[in-house]
């Protein structure tokens, strides 16, 4: 390409306003894209964190029990009985809470008796198969065996605690950092002591928008009597949805003194869970979509008003010799200047969003290849949305120069 | 003369169809984020009480671990209380009404032939019904000498006496409720605060509670709250007494001090019990004795989220990419039309009079581009509603409601689509304006 740049930009000079709105138009659009972009990948990254948790295959069952007959252990060791002799059923298990639904329990685990505690930890009540009902993985010692599974305390055991529990493998770096956490000893929030007989990696708890939701330890124990219970039921693939009309008509027939509160998949808790970061993904790729249409349609509309207005002086050009390509070459030469002059102010645009956000939303600072590749990306659409006017500038035939109107 | 100016603008978008609806469409597109963003950060940053909102305070105090706050991050106490601390606290005359409650779960059988369902059921104490002014359909509330000792009554919310007795007038009527028999006393008429500031756990927009019952019932039936209850100190709780009596955190306390003079002398009675229960050994963190209004209530507890912040200035910025375009094409669509404008003032027409046109032609733009934005704007709403919904998460969420088209944001959002459609079109106007005719009439 020819660069000769000065009578281009002689032409823009004398012509500015509409060059100026294009280049502030190019500008903006950089800063909301590159600002944007750097968000949804954020989110979907943090939405798409590994679990652990075989999360396709997982209903839960919510029971609650309303009537002084109600006997929830018993209750709960004749619903697992049923579950786990459905085929179908790979494993089931009691809990209190479930998993990624931002609800549960927390407790502070440390590692001497009367340490300053600090920070909370998740844990979640399971059974001897609640690990496989999961679907995570034992990295290390060994799990629970069915006669340590404690019965649900009652209102007057609330703060018994148990003798062994298993914890997560970021949990035990957090507490023993380089050391082997089996065997190792750990007080609860009333300093009773428990010792670590199983190490699972990778699992995330109950709590995924906290901010360790991988700090968690299993506890040998049926839920409390006094609260409501939920099974986690883990099915071979693709039977889970048939499986969960099944147990729901038979789990609300068989005890009058409960009441079944819902059969759901796992995939509804993490989608609650989950729900703004899913909204906001949307919204923002949508707006961008938008961004990138409106910016365009402002390139185009500057070349082509350009063009029209100087069909004579095409014209002209032509007739002393320009070829059809020179043509070509002029508009799109003007156009990457104006759309470069709109991307350098969006860069320092950008970055100061950017800063902005990292200063008052918590978002990291923005990662400069998000940068790099938005200012490519804008110039290279700026270069399509002039190309069609640049082509029809071409086809001026020189005798227009020739007319006088 | 605005209708020769009218028709001058009709002429001029047949002249160039194409250009104008990408005018319109711009507009419309910037009028349409920009509601729907508004629309959403309208219904979350909203005062749901606003009218009596200085005189509601959330009472909290800081009874949390000397080595770290329940929440490090703001420092603020607790956002509930001790059952102890609560107790001590409503029985100060001062306020004009006070409230201790909280949300837990009960299973509603004994209402005709309806299956057992477990429904949330606040526990409280009897001025929640006057204090945050909640609407009854049938009958009211119990008086204060109801809570206790606990009497068995309730009242219900309007959806779940349609459920139960089909909407009728069911004042009067018993139903069990976790196998104890109630009575009705009164039935809610549709009351739904968003958010729901006198209980933000579990989400912001969570609805209301389907029943309420007397707050004595709480520890006659051990009841718990359903979704917080915070302890920090290493205690013994070995039963319910000892859970009463423990440093754990789950009642909601509000109170209603009508004026400045009964804010100060509750505050000083709080201070006082909270100096007198330090010098026996609680209470170890600094003093963080707190009155929140309901303002202060949701700005502390983050209602209106940051996600929601930055969608708000994405949506301006969207906006003013929109109208920049469309000054863009203006300024192009008026020079082009330049000509005719100089043979016009040629022929006599002052600068005010081709100013004026083509701020008419500018305003039509406008109008149409609001029109089709707020359109569109409804749309999206009913996309994002339909969005909700298809996950199955609207039911109880509340969701859904915060994408109700509300016409203080459509208001606005209008009103700035104009007034900066209009300020779109007055430079390239002024331009035009300006241009000596003589110029474009010898380019012809």
């Amino acid at each position: 390409m020819n660069l000769n740049l000065r009578p281009v930009l002689a032409a823009l000079l004398r012509n500015r306003t509409g060059a100026v709105l294009v280049a502030v138009q190019v500008a903006i659009a950089l800063a909301v894209l590159v600002n944007a972009a750097y968000i949804i990948v954020q989110r979907y990254q943090k939405v798409h964190r590994p679990t652990g948790i075989d999360e396709a295959n997982i209903l839960v069952v919510e029971s609650a029990g309303f009537t002084a007959r109600f006997q929830q252990n018993a209750a709960v060791q004749e619903d697992l009985a049923y579950l786990r002799a459905l085929p179908g059923v790979i494993a089931a298990t009691a809990s209190n809470a479930v998993p990624l639904s931002n609800g549960g329990n927390n407790d502070s685990l440390v590692t001497r008796p009367d340490a300053p505690r600090a920070g909370y930890i998740n844990d979640m009540e399971i059974d001897e198969q609640g690990l496989d009902a999961l679907g995570v993985k034992l990295v290390a010692g060994r799990n629970f065996r069915h006669d340590e599974i404690q019965p649900g305390r009652t209102k007057l055991s609330i703060s018994s605690f148990v003798p062994e529990i298993i914890v997560s493998r970021a949990l035990a770096e957090h507490l023993f950092p380089q050391q082997d956490p089996l065997g190792k000893q750990v007080y609860d929030a009333g300093n009773q002591v428990a010792t670590i007989i199983g190490v699972v990696d990778p699992v995330m708890g109950n709590f995924p928008g906290s901010d360790h939701p991988d700090w968690v330890f299993f506890v040998p124990r049926l839920p409390d009597e006094f609260i409501v219970v939920r099974y986690l039921v883990r099915t071979a693939p693709g039977q889970r949805d048939a499986l969960m009309r099944l147990i729901e008509s038979h789990l609300a027939q068989s005890n009058p003194d409960r009441v079944i509160n819902y059969v759901r998949p796992l995939g509804y808790f993490k989608t609650l869970s989950y729900l703004a970061d899913g909204s906001m993904e949307i919204y923002l790729l949508t707006v961008m979509g938008l961004v990138i249409a409106v910016t365009s349609l402002g390139v185009f509309a500057l070349a082509t008003f350009n063009v029209s207005t100087r069909t004579r002086q095409i014209g002209t050009r032509r007739a002393l010799g320009a070829r059809r390509r020179d043509i070509v070459d002029y508009f799109l030469v003007e156009n990457g200047l104006v759309t470069g002059a709109g991307v350098a102010l969006g860069c320092a645009l950008a970055l100061a969003t950017g800063y902005w956000l990292s200063l008052h939303y918590a978002l990291p600072r923005l990662d400069l290849y998000y940068l790099i590749g938005g200012v490519l990306a804008l110039w290279g659409i700026g270069q399509l949305a002039a190309w069609q006017p640049a082509r029809r500038a071409s086809a001026v035939p020189p005798s227009v120069a020739t007319r006088t109107v | 003369m605005l209708g020769y100016y009218l028709r001058l603008a009709l002429m001029s978008f047949r002249r160039r169809p194409g250009i104008s609806a990408l005018m319109v469409l711009a507009i419309a597109l910037g009028i349409a984020v920009c509601v729907m963003t508004l629309t959403v950060y309208h219904a979350m940053s909203g005062n749901p009480i606003w009218w009596k909102s200085e005189r509601l305070y959330a009472v909290t105090m800081d009874n949390w671990d000397p080595n770290q706050a329940l929440n490090p991050k703001t420092n603020l106490p607790p956002p509930e209380m001790t059952y102890k601390d609560a107790q001590f606290l409503y029985r100060s005359d001062i306020p004009l009404r006070k409230v201790v409650m909280y949300s837990t779960e009960g299973v509603v059988t004994g209402a005709g032939s309806q299956p057992a369902a477990e429904i949330a059921t606040r526990v409280t104490t009897a001025d929640f019904f006057p204090m945050f002014e909640v609407p009854f359909l049938y009958g009211a509330g119990w008086s204060r000498s109801g809570d206790s000792p606990a009497q068995p009554l309730i009242v219900l919310s309007r959806r779940e006496n349609e459920r139960l007795f089909a909407g009728a007038n069911s004042v009067g009527r018993t139903l069990r409720w976790n196998d104890h028999e109630f009575r009705v006393v009164g039935v809610l008429d549709d009351w739904f605060p968003r958010p729901r500031y006198y209980d933000l756990n579990g989400g912001n927009f969570q609805e209301p509670d389907d029943a309420y019952i007397p707050y004595g019932w709480g520890a006659a039936l051990q009841l718990q709250n359903k979704e917080e209850n915070d302890c920090w100190r290493p205690e013994k709780l070995d039963n319910f007494q000892d859970y009463l009596a423990s440093d754990c955190v789950w009642q909601q306390v509000w109170v209603e001090l009508p004026d400045r003079a009964t804010r100060e002398r509750f505050q000083s009675f709080m201070d006082g019990y909270w100096a007198e229960q330090r010098s026996g050994g609680r209470f170890p963190r600094a003093k963080n004795n707190r009155l929140s209004d309901v303002a202060q209530w949701l700005r502390d507890n983050e209602v209106v989220d940051n996600d929601n912040r930055v969608l708000v200035g994405l949506a301006f910025a969207f906006l003013a990419l929109c109208l920049i375009n469309t000054m863009g094409l203006l300024l192009a669509r008026f020079l082009n039309g330049a000509a005719l404008s100089g043979i016009r003032r040629a022929l006599g027409a002052s600068r005010r009079q081709i100013f004026a046109q083509l701020l008419t032609e500018a305003g039509v733009l406008a109008v149409l581009g609001t029109v089709l934005g707020l359109a569109l704007a409804a749309l999206g709403l009913a996309a994002v509603h339909h969005l909700y919904a298809a996950a199955h998460l609207g039911q109880r969420g509340g969701y859904q409601e915060l994408t109700h088209f509300d016409v203080t944001a459509v208001t606005w959002a209008v009103v700035l689509a104009v007034a900066a459609t209009l300020g779109a079109g007055l430079y390239p106007a002024w331009r035009i304006g300006r241009l000596s005719p003589a110029l474009y009439l010898k380019s012809q």
